[in-house]
């Protein structure tokens, strides 16, 4: 029984108004199956290819895609696109401005093929004391790609040691300067990415998980148990997202291990941002509640079960991704503000918001405004998760008008 | 429409009794009671043991912390709704109640000059963008709305405070008001000069404000413009100037009113953030050192009155929703 249900199909037209007598005649069946197999032939694409053939055209959305992808492989190659291992601490070169990319000539006239870059040294203001980092003209440092230096394990497995750019023993090369401890801040802006990236997806899996469980009881059954999920909603719905998740968040404990904060704060996120995706599910399952697909398998005495997870919830699914992809954007804001607060991800777990948590301090900024190179990656990541969404919604239903 | 009203009070009220809880719980959840913090408090500043086990007992005996937490909930909304007190708060040494009636005033202005300002300039550039759908002017400005929804606040305001305070070395832009005109009594100049010190806050909290109400209103307008009987008004000959401004926009309007409930929040989390990066004299500073401090009364109290703001807002939405539309019907 349970194998015919999984194993039918939408029935093309041409075989459900044929009429009953030429059925009964064999000849004619034999021709049936052949007009059968030949409709499925040309008539229907899968639907993840309609929906990339609709996705494909909005110019934007693959924008996004990109953004996201680039983003995602920056997180994931983190140690191959630094240049110096990521957590090498190098206190000498604390807060070195961003180095710049020469070409063709250096100050000795020198000619170079590739690009290169001088070493930055520092002098103290004899005034103020202040510290100055002048550019050493005298020795000029050619850019090699692809080059062997200090050891990591790619993807956590495989022992590795080429990194994607570096510089001959005794040069250095931060493209968007060092941070407090000397660290080069590229290669901790890609680090970074992995776990603000990653608690932005975690979070919003999680929302996802509650939200549909909830939506999906609440527009099925119906009733009371609709009403009472509904009022849940409502009131959930209104808390102040923001101040609630300050509060959470400042009572994770600072003794805490990492990997515990990352997941309580994930729940934090979750705990208010599933409402939302609550509410949509429930609309789209009430909707399709009384279609004749649903009704048809009620009739056949398909379970309760059965209903919802192969009937109900996989042409709510689209839906689903599309709001998952919506909501990263605001996990990703909220849990910036909270690190940058303190009050988020702590070292030596490290974000975008935490690395920008040293531009509080005025001076700090003043005298370094490179650090605030992450905001480029949050509003990246942003931008990409909602152009990808708007097109991923416009996308995931391919059978509406064209 | 009156027993709409009453009902939704009566809803809110319940809302905000469980949002009271929640605040409730998050004044308890952290280890030990305030009368155990105040007891460290007191030895930190070298206060003898006996003393400070006495001031404790004191405090304790004092907030009714002796007493079952669910009685303890019920004294504490009581208080709250009865004589004004929120709880004690030890960092400033006085009830929660007058911090807040310090700086509730200020947050309200700030709050609600940004939201008027981003609405108005919102549904202006939305009005203007409309009819000009796809052209030079509407990409240009869905592309600033994308930007400007899509930066976090927070590093706009350190970008502005980079600017203001090294690159033009503006001083003071973390209070409201030049120090002469402290106490001085409201004046022309006095509101001036506030404007002068608050613009940045109105700005950073107001863009993505704005940006959300263009796009809104911008999509409504579309939508309306597409009408039939806007078409009439059309083949009647009318400017279509008067079209849009007379037939067009009040019918868009009420999505933009209906929109006020979400942006309500998103604006008063603008302003929490902006804030507490100026360093303002609002409650978003003093929401955040008491996270910080875990001065947990002022934590609780104030989650409660962002939850009781947010509620009233959407609350006006809804009844000005109402006077603007006479077709919703209340069931």
């Amino acid at each position: 029984m349970t194998d015919e249900l999984s194993n039918m199909r939408p029935l093309p037209s041409s075989a459900i108004s044929r009429p009953l007598d030429e059925l009964d005649s064999p000849t004619s069946d034999k021709a049936g199956v052949v007009s059968l197999a030949e409709s499925e032939s040309h008539e229907s694409e899968s639907y993840f290819r309609l929906v990339w053939r609709r996705f494909r055209r909005s110019r934007i959305s693959i924008v996004g895609g990109v953004m996201v992808g680039m983003l995602v492989m920056m997180a994931i190659f983190a140690d191959f696109l630094s240049p110096t291992a990521l957590n090498q601490i190098d206190l000498q070169n604390a807060h070195v401005p961003p180095q710049r990319i020469q070409f063709f000539y250096d100050a000795e006239g020198n000619f170079h093929l590739g690009p290169f870059v001088y070493n930055y040294v520092y002098e103290l203001d004899p005034a103020t004391f202040q510290v100055n980092w002048v550019e050493d003209t005298s020795k000029a440092y050619p850019i090699h790609f692809f080059v062997q230096g200090s050891e990591y394990k790619l993807l956590g497995l495989i022992p590795m040691n080429l990194h994607l750019y570096g510089v001959e023993e005794g040069g250095r090369v931060h493209i968007l300067g060092t941070d407090k401890l000397g660290r080069d801040l590229w290669g901790k802006i890609c680090q970074a990415g992995r776990i603000s990236l990653s608690m932005g997806m975690i979070g919003t899996l999680i929302s996802i998980i509650f939200g549909s469980v909830l939506g999906v009881a609440s527009g099925y059954y119906g009733g009371w148990v609709d009403n009472a999920l509904q009022r849940f909603t409502e009131f959930v719905a209104a808390f102040p997202g923001l101040p609630l998740w300050m509060a959470l968040a400042a009572l994770v404990p600072k003794t805490a291990d990492s990997f515990t904060v990352f997941v309580i704060m994930a729940c934090i996120f979750a705990l208010l941002s599933w409402t939302v995706l609550a509410r949509e599910v429930r609309a789209k399952v009430l909707s399709l509640r009384e279609t004749d697909f649903i009704l048809a398998a009620k009739e056949m005495g398909a379970s309760n079960r059965r209903i919802i997870f192969r009937h109900l919830y996989p042409n709510v699914l689209s839906h689903v991704i599309v709001i998952l992809t919506l909501s990263i954007p605001g996990v990703i804001l909220a849990e910036s503000f909270l690190s940058f607060l303190g009050i988020g991800i702590a070292e030596p777990l490290i974000s975008w918001g935490l690395m920008m948590r040293n531009t509080q301090d005025i001076q700090t900024l003043g005298q370094h405004p490179w650090i605030l190179a992450p905001i480029v990656f949050i509003v990246c990541a942003v931008l990409g998760f909602n152009f990808l969404g708007d097109g991923l919604r416009d996308a995931a239903d391919p059978y509406a008008g064209k | 429409m009156l027993n709409y009203l009453i009902r939704r009070l009566i809803i809110g009220v319940f809302l905000l009794i469980g949002i009271g809880a929640v605040a409730f719980i998050v004044i308890k959840l952290p280890p030990g009671d305030f009368a155990s913090r105040y007891r460290q408090f007191l030895l930190d500043r070298g206060t003898p043991y006996e003393e400070a086990d006495r001031a404790a007992q004191l405090v304790r005996e004092q907030y009714d912390l002796d007493k079952p937490v669910a009685e303890q909930f019920v004294l504490w909304i009581k208080g709250i709704v009865t004589e004004g007190k929120f709880g004690h708060s030890f960092a400033y040494r006085k009830d929660v109640g007058e911090l807040i009636a310090e700086r509730l005033p200020k947050t309200l202005l700030i709050a609600i000059l940004s939201h008027t300002i981003s609405t108005v300039v919102g549904v202006g550039l939305g009005i203007f963008v409309a009819p000009r759908k796809y052209g030079l002017v509407d990409n240009i400005s869905a592309i600033f709305a994308f930007l400007f929804t899509s930066v976090p606040r927070f590093s706009l305001a350190i970008i502005f405070l980079y600017i203001l305070v090294i690159e033009l070395k503006q001083p003071s832009i973390s209070n409201f008001y030049s120090p002469q005109y402290v106490f001085a009594p409201w004046s022309i100049e006095k509101v001036l000069d506030m404007f002068k010190h608050i613009w940045p806050v109105l700005v950073i909290a107001g863009l993505g404000g704005v940006a959300y109400n263009m796009r809104v209103m911008r999509g409504n307008l579309l939508d309306v413009l597409g009408a039939q009987y806007v078409q009439t008004a059309r083949s009647k000959g009318l400017r279509e100037r008067v079209v849009i401004v007379r037939h067009a926009v009040p019918n868009a309007l009420h999505t933009i009113v209906a929109y006020q409930g979400t942006v309500l929040p998103y604006m008063v989390a603008g302003e929490l953030e902006v804030a507490i990066v100026l360093g303002l004299p609002t409650l978003g500073p003093l929401f955040y050192d008491s996270l910080i401090n875990q001065d947990i009364y002022i934590s609780g109290s104030l989650l409660l009155i962002y939850g009781a703001l947010i509620l009233i807002g959407g609350l006006l939405a809804d009844i000005l929703l109402s006077v603007l539309d006479p077709r919703i019907r209340y069931t």
